[in-house]
């Protein structure tokens, strides 16, 4: 993957991220049921974009990270 | 012995404790001005981690987290939400500014703004800007620290002599250490609130109901509007989204623009530690998980303490816990008031004296030094003044500092991404904005979709700082080839 695409997908998740968290993405989501893992829907769905966020910027960073030893090398 | 004893023991041991490891660290540092960056060059991964995280989550996410989602809710949600959203933009933010800091000797965020847009009124504006957003911070944390000793002593130990004991020795160990046991203490401190918050919250609703998931099957039988974003009002109203989702995106602006926290962009020297602490961050974050659940082992169980932002010392005390544990979780909360509180202590007399003080009259290093030993003082001693009414609440102080410091997002982008950006620009949008947020601040009525102030003030600062820029004539292409080569 290319450092600009990488960047881009990034931006595109966090973007997203911030709709999905607040008015008017969550609205769809605003709701109780089903409970996942024992959390009301809306909680875990917040705490699903939360932890996503992770698996994103490792990805980002392993690419941003081929980039910069390549240009060292 | 009384159970209120044995906590006062182990809180007062684990005070003890903590003082010393503040006091140590600073016989490390060979001088108190370039102590921080040594300490900073010197932590790895798993620590800067722990520091991070601890200087985030304060007793705003301890105290004011449970207390919200006790009494307002889904409202809490916005605490989970913004955090990761506003470290996220760090990983490109965080290495640019060290670069530029490396270059030009930048050692506050003010310094970066105004080596690129040379003014000292912009610098003296910055500094003023900080020190008041710093004010309710650093008295939301002395606060949340009285209000753990006053709850589990049993009153023995009221608010006002709660927190200044446990602020007499966080201006102790700042005053006397500096940075150094700042650094340190927070390490030991975000240990001990990750692993306090994730035992209780998951023990108090196994205790109570038998479990997470019962717990919530008893509350949407009973209460099922509590957990439906975005919420309740403090008066048990219906929260609007046009607030809920306000107050997200001002924390998530501002998160970074705290300057004891973008400041540890100049001190770390390793990029590849500061980016994987901002990858990692979001797992720190999911500590507030735990923490609400605190909050909502809270809501079916019968009394209440005498404000929300007590239920988490209250439900401890109330669920009959062995004294020893009580006072652990209790060392667990102080921790997170303490280590954020010294950090912003330190913080905020930095950045009086370098970006205020300094620019308008020359001082040699030992003036600064004591200086800046002085502010500490004055600043925890105004911070602890108002700590001692008891009408605040402690998210509700937490969010206006918020939208005083996301005024200085544009400032700070602009002064590393934006070319055309102006001196008259940002100094122009720094007070069209800052004046937008303290007039709705005031007149809390006329918010348009009761949106945040600090929201509305950016709304009027960006097409500011754009318009005047525009009109102004470009910087010199010798002066932004230094910031854009």
């Amino acid at each position: 993957m290319s450092l600009r695409t990488a960047r881009v997908l990034t931006c595109i998740y966090l973007a997203l991220a911030m709709f999905f968290v607040t008015w008017p993405g969550l609205v769809p989501f605003a709701r109780i049921e089903p409970l996942v893992l024992g959390l009301p829907f809306s909680m875990a769905w917040i705490a699903g974009w939360i932890a996503g966020s992770v698996f994103v910027l490792y990805g980002l960073d392993r690419v941003e990270r081929r980039h910069r030893d390549g240009e060292d090398s | 012995m009384e159970q209120w004893v044995v906590v006062s023991i182990i809180v007062g041991a684990y005070l003890a404790l903590t003082l010393t490891i503040g006091l140590l660290a600073g016989r490390k540092s060979s001088d108190s001005v370039t102590g921080y960056v040594a300490a900073d060059r010197s932590f790895g991964l798993l620590v800067m981690y722990f520091v991070t995280g601890a200087s985030v989550f304060s007793a705003f996410a301890f105290l004011g987290g449970p207390g919200w989602a006790y009494s307002r809710g889904a409202a809490a949600f916005y605490i989970l939400a913004y955090g990761a959203l506003g470290m996220a933009p760090f990983y490109w933010i965080g290495p640019r500014a060290a670069a530029l800091g490396r270059k030009f000797g930048y050692v506050t965020q003010a310094q970066l703004v105004v080596g690129r847009f040379p003014s000292r009124s912009l610098s003296a504006l910055i500094a003023t800007l900080s020190l008041i957003a710093f004010i309710p911070y650093i008295t939301l944390q002395i606060r949340g620290a009285g209000i753990v000793i006053e709850a589990v002593t049993e009153g023995h130990v009221p608010i006002w002599l709660g927190s200044l004991l446990a602020y007499g020795i966080v201006i102790f160990y700042v005053l006397a250490s500096g940075a150094m046991a700042v650094g340190w203490t927070n390490t030991f401190q975000g240990v001990f609130m990750v692993v306090i918050a994730w035992s209780l919250g998951l023990y108090l609703p196994y205790r109570l109901y038998g479990g997470v998931t019962p717990m919530f099957e008893q509350i949407i039988d009973a209460r099922p509007d509590m957990l439906i974003p975005p919420g309740l009002t403090a008066t048990g109203e219906p929260w609007s989204w046009g607030a809920y989702s306000t107050f997200i995106l001002v924390s998530a602006v501002g998160l970074m623009m705290w300057p004891h926290l973008f400041m540890k962009a100049f001190t770390a020297k390793d990029d590849d530690t500061m980016r994987r602490t901002v990858i990692l961050f979001p797992t720190f974050q999911l500590f507030l998980i735990p923490v609400f659940l605190i909050g909502f082992s809270g809501v079916l169980f019968s009394g209440g303490p005498p404000s929300a932002d007590f239920i988490l010392p209250y439900m401890i005390l109330e669920t009959g816990l062995p004294a020893v544990v009580v006072g652990l979780f209790c060392a667990g909360a102080l921790s997170a008031s303490m280590s954020t509180g010294d950090a912003l202590l330190h913080a905020s007399a930095s950045v009086v004296v370098e970006d205020g003080v300094n620019q308008f009259m020359q001082l040699d290093d030992r003036q600064q030094r004591l200086l800046m030993r002085i502010l500490v003082l004055v600043t925890g001693a105004t911070a602890y003044y108002f700590a001692q009414d008891a009408e605040s609440s402690l998210v509700l102080l937490l969010a206006t500092a918020y939208g005083v410091i996301s005024q200085l997002a544009p400032p700070v982008i602009s002064a590393m991404y934006w070319r055309r950006a102006t001196t008259n620009g940002v100094l122009a949008g720094l007070l069209a904005g800052t004046a937008t947020s303290v007039f709705f601040y005031l007149n809390p009525d006329l918010k348009p979709f009761d949106m945040h102030e600090g929201i509305l003030g950016l709304i009027v600062h960006i097409p500011v700082l754009l318009a005047v820029s525009f009109m102004t004539p470009t910087q010199s292409e010798k002066h932004l080839e230094g910031f854009f080569s």
